[in-house]
């Protein structure tokens, strides 16, 4: 390095001091640390190295903004050091900001090339940034540099096969492979690097090689995981179809006899699938279940594999063991055959015989079967009859076993169940309470009651019941689950408020599952150095994989597309966060949650000062603690000037997983956010792949309408990407009533084509009557169809809603839905009060 | 049922299951830490569809004191309540216990169990033979006692104690 400037080198006593000051701050001593730096700076206030180091005690102190300020002045004062970028990107990287920390530890290492930790770091930064090329680089660096640390290679290995070089993965794998010596026995970091590298071959299509590696190693007991031996050897000897393959398939079903994947294994080896019936499979599998009598997964497996008379006789003996046990799964377990009607109405028929036989036995006192038996069949029978829409059947069943039994949760909460079908969420709820007050212990009956109040927005009884199982020190219940990342309590609350009105503390919850990802994405990084610490490989980068792709699952797929949708409502409507101020039951709820919020915060300071004072208590840590929220009730956030950037920010990850998934409503949101930001090339092409995934769907309809109408305004060089959309000449009227005639009056479409005429500004009465249609005639329409038009009426303000409304609440005679608000008010207090017995004894609020 | 290894992407399935279940709960970065530092201990049971209905969370107890046998430790282990009586806490416990033997040495595995939770307890002693070896005073956080339990792996070893044999599924009868 060249020399050092001036102001950098400090006196021999000082530069004594500043060794001291590194020393105390890697020990975390920092209130020494901190009157050490202050003798420093009493003589040199301007020394950039010492003000840094200052500024990083100060933030572990919790004196936050005073300690960056002084990190980045002391990084101006001494733009050539690396301790100041060092420190700075300490700082972001605690931030979560890790573009800008990779940034300034890149600088750091400018000035010092081969800092072991400043390099480390940067690896990690580079692995959390998908930034492979520079990742290998920098596992180089470090191998060069220490090239007797075991984790130094199976990094740079890991390094290649992450930037999808495998070949080179496996050649610094197996130089350090060749390479050690005394390995001790029964070592488990050397089985899993083993076992990674057994995976490199395997991808590199190597699978004889693979398969001698895997041998000899397993022979000499270097690899320890028996399962993992067991799977890749029958996996590799599938591969290479040598006869050994069913014999290795054959021990794993020794070891794990309720393993499908084993079962697909041995089958697929002789030509078998776990779902095409074939008489030879059946045979197979027949015999396995001989073999392993303990197993369940075989028999259910033969009801997959056989048709006919056999399929019957097995069926009914695998029903009957089961309702003779009492298993509240055999429903949901042989839900899958009726994708085959066949074997649908044979299990009808299996069952309604079984009913009358149990039902007489049951009668008799000498009766030979056990009255839960009958009883179980009533509850099978009656999840049968619901899920073909039967509901009135199914309950009939179920009043029937409750008149037998009233005390099996089970039975209320599948009556819940089936009232939510029919569209009285009020009544699922009750009978669901019914159910979680027959025991109280059991929080998956608690769960599911406030998922069912919520679904009929009852948000605050559902805050109540939950909050019996939540920490009682939890600023509120809801806090607690979303500490918990409770996806589920997110999502479902955040619908009840949409359904309430209150799209802000929907947005809220929305928001809140979206920061759940932004934290699992977070968490993975403490892991890149760890599972090389630990030799994890196959672990890590199947973690790696699954990280990558977190933003497909289903929870932030819905969760972003409500937001989105919401953001655009109030870019549309500019007097929506008014509008929503101004409800004074908001403002209570806000106010309260202030309240309770201020409370929180308090105690937690108070906490914090009750803490006892050691070393380790005193530090803070680097990040951000996490300040209280400014904005309860969410309309600062809706009401921000950027909420279509905000949309659009969530949407983004989802375009990658849409491509593989193929969701319409993906195109169809992202579509929406674009063409109101102006990016209309983006929007085109967004509303081409959803009409290209699915041409009719309503909400492309819509969307084609709503682009064409937008085209005037369009610059000629995007009007060619409208025709491909809205081809021909017919005008926008024609061209929705041509759509309406195409769908033949499906139930979406209707209302799709309604819509449209909203958008075309046609008079009210024309829209109303579209609405209309939907109940005219015996259309198939359902309750959730039905909600959704009389949203639409209430949001065009029709003077018809009413009538709507009335309407419904005729044609659907189970549902609650369509009760007036009076109506519902009554039903409403009779969810939390009424007991299983009928509410002659019990009060059950909690 | 399916009973099988728990892989990455069955992590969020195995926490929604927790928390529907049982009153402790953890963030991802705790099933993370799991599946990252005993990647062959958790187990799930996913139904026809796919969905996770049970799971056992289980780790290897890290502060066992030098030159003592590794045991192991089951963090979490539940069933949705709709999928209960088809025998699946017992086939997940067998699995993970085997894994713990074979990979780690454990020579025996651990939990704790709410005093109040007599369903567990019963599974745990009559059923998996489990034995009571402490009461913990105030062990969870609303203040709950627990009982710790135990139950020796000597049988997934051969003599020596140190080379396992086949899983015996059908211990313990």
């Amino acid at each position: 390095m060249s020399k050092l400037p001036n102001k950098r080198a400090l006196p021999s006593r000082e530069a004594g001091q500043f060794k001291e000051l590194l020393n105390l701050y890697e020990s975390r001593q920092l209130k020494k640390g901190l009157k050490t730096a202050d003798l420093i700076l009493k003589k040199f206030p301007e020394h950039g190295e010492t003000l840094c180091m200052k500024g990083l005690v100060l933030v572990h102190m919790g004196r936050r903004e005073e300690g960056i300020d002084l990190v980045k002045k002391g990084v101006r004062l001494d733009l050539t050091s690396h301790i100041v970028w060092h420190v700075f990107g300490l700082i972001q990287k605690g931030e979560k900001n890790y573009e800008e920390a990779l940034k300034s530890y890149t600088q750091a290492l400018r000035f010092e090339k081969e800092n072991i930790n400043i390099l480390r770091d940067a690896a990690s930064l580079q692995t959390q940034l998908r930034l492979y090329d520079a990742l290998v680089e920098t596992r180089h660096t470090l191998l060069r540099l220490r090239p007797n640390l075991r984790q130094h290679w199976v990094a740079l290995s890991i390094a290649h096969y992450l930037n999808g070089n495998t070949k080179d993965a496996k050649a610094v794998l197996e130089s350090y492979l060749s390479t050690l010596k005394n390995v001790p026995p029964h070592d488990v970091e050397q089985s899993e690097t083993l076992l990674f590298y057994i995976t490199l071959l395997e991808e590199l299509g190597e699978h004889s090689e693979a398969l001698s590696v895997l041998d000899s190693n397993s022979r000499s007991r270097a690899i320890v995981d028996r399962t993992a031996v067991s799977e890749t050897r029958a996996r590799l000897l599938t591969k290479l179809g040598t006869p050994e393959a069913e014999e290795a398939w054959h021990t794993l079903l020794e070891r794990n006899s309720d393993c499908y994947d084993y079962y697909a294994g041995y089958l697929s080896n002789k030509g078998h699938t776990l779902t095409e019936p074939s008489p030879a499979a059946l045979q197979i599998v027949s015999d396995l279940a001989a073999e392993f009598p303990r197993a369940k997964a075989p028999k259910r497996l033969s009801l997959n594999l056989s048709t006919g008379d056999e399929f019957k006789s097995r069926a009914e003996a695998y029903i009957v063991t089961a309702l003779v046990k009492g298993i509240p799964s055999l429903f949901s377990d042989l839900k899958s055959l009726y994708a085959d009607p066949a074997k649908k109405d044979a299990i009808e028929e299996i069952v309604e015989r079984l009913r009358e036989h149990y039902k007489k036995e049951t009668a008799i006192p000498s009766g030979s079967e056990e009255p839960t038996t009958y009883l179980w069949t009533l509850y099978l029978l009656a999840q049968h009859y619901s899920s073909l829409g039967q509901h009135k059947k199914a309950l009939e069943l179920l009043e029937e076993a409750l008149e037998h039994t009233p005390t099996l949760p089970e039975l209320h909460t599948f009556k819940g169940r089936v009232l939510k079908r029919a569209g009285d969420y009020l009544g699922a709820a009750r009978c669901v309470n019914d159910a979680r007050v027959l025991d109280g212990q059991d929080r998956f009956l608690n769960t599911k009651t406030g998922k069912y109040l919520l679904r009929a927005g009852m948000v605050k009884e559902a805050s109540n019941v939950l909050g019996l199982f939540t920490k009682k020190d939890a600023s509120s219940p809801g806090a607690d689950l979303e500490d918990m990342q409770s996806m589920l309590y997110l999502l479902e609350e955040a619908r009840a408020h949409e359904k309430n009105g209150h799209p802000n503390l929907a947005l809220k919850k929305y928001m809140a599952v979206k920061k759940i990802y932004d934290e699992i994405e977070d968490d993975q990084y403490d892991f890149h150095g760890y599972c090389l610490r630990k030799f994890t490989l196959n672990a890590y980068v199947r973690m790696l994989k699954w990280e990558d792709n977190i933003r497909g699952q289903a929870s932030y797929v819905t969760a972003a597309l409500a937001a989105s949708k919401i953001f655009v409502a109030a870019h549309d409507n500019p007097n929506l966060v008014k509008s929503l101020s101004s409800t004074s039951e908001l403002t209570d709820a806000a106010k309260k949650a202030k309240k309770k919020a201020k409370k929180a915060a308090v105690k937690a300071v108070e906490e914090k000062k009750n803490a006892p004072t050691t070393a380790t208590h005193d530090d803070k840590g680097i990040e951000p603690q996490s300040n209280k929220d400014d904005d309860p009730d969410g309309l600062k956030l809706l009401g921000a000037p950027d909420v279509l950037e905000q949309a659009a920010k969530l949407l983004a990850p989802l375009t990658a997983v849409a491509e593989g998934k193929g969701s319409v409503g993906v195109w169809c949101a992202v579509y929406d956010v674009a063409v109101r930001r102006g990016k209309v090339l983006q929007a085109l092409s967004a509303l081409g792949k959803a009409k290209g995934l699915d041409a009719e769907s309503p909400e492309v309809h819509v969307r084609v309408v709503d682009l064409k109408l937008r085209e005037a305004k369009l610059a000629e060089a995007v009007k060619e990407g409208v025709k491909k959309l809205y081809p021909g000449d017919v005008g926008v009227e024609t061209f929705n009533s041509q759509y309406l005639q195409r769908q033949e009056g499906r139930a979406e479409s209707v209302l799709a084509c309604a819509r449209v005429l909203g958008l075309l500004g046609a008079p009210l009465e024309e829209v109303d009557n579209a609405v209309f249609e939907l109940l005219a005639g015996e259309r198939a329409v359902g309750v959730k169809d039905a909600v959704k038009a009389l949203e639409f009426l209430r949001s065009i303000k029709s003077g018809r809603e009413e009538e709507f409304r009335a309407a419904c609440d005729a044609r659907f005679e189970l549902s609650t839905a369509f009760k007036s608000k009076e109506e519902q008010a009554v039903i409403r207090e009779q969810v939390m009060t009424r007991g299983p017995n009928g509410g002659k004894d019990e009060a059950v609020t909690p | 049922m399916n009973i099988r290894l728990a892989r990455p992407d069955d992590l969020a399935g195995m926490q929604a299951c927790n928390l529907q279940n049982l009153p402790e709960n953890y963030t991802m970065r705790y099933y993370l830490y799991h599946a990252m530092t005993w990647p062959g201990l958790s187990f799930v049971a996913e139904d026809q569809k796919g969905r996770i209905v049970g799971y056992i969370l289980a780790k290897i107890d890290e502060e066992a004191k030098e030159g003592e046998a590794p045991h192991g430790h089951v963090t979490s282990i539940s069933v949705l309540r709709s999928y209960r009586r088809l025998g699946i806490a017992k086939k997940l416990m067998l699995q993970s216990q085997e894994a713990m033997a074979a990979i780690y040495k454990a020579s025996f595995v651990s939990l704790h169990v709410r005093k109040s939770n007599r369903a567990a307890l019963s599974l745990y002693r009559d059923t998996l033979g489990f034995t009571v070896k402490d009461i913990e005073k105030g062990y969870y956080a609303d203040g709950e006692d627990a009982y710790a339990m135990e139950l020796s792996l000597a049988r997934f070893m051969i003599d020596t104690g140190t080379i396992p044999r086949r899983p015996t599924l059908e211990m313990n009868r």
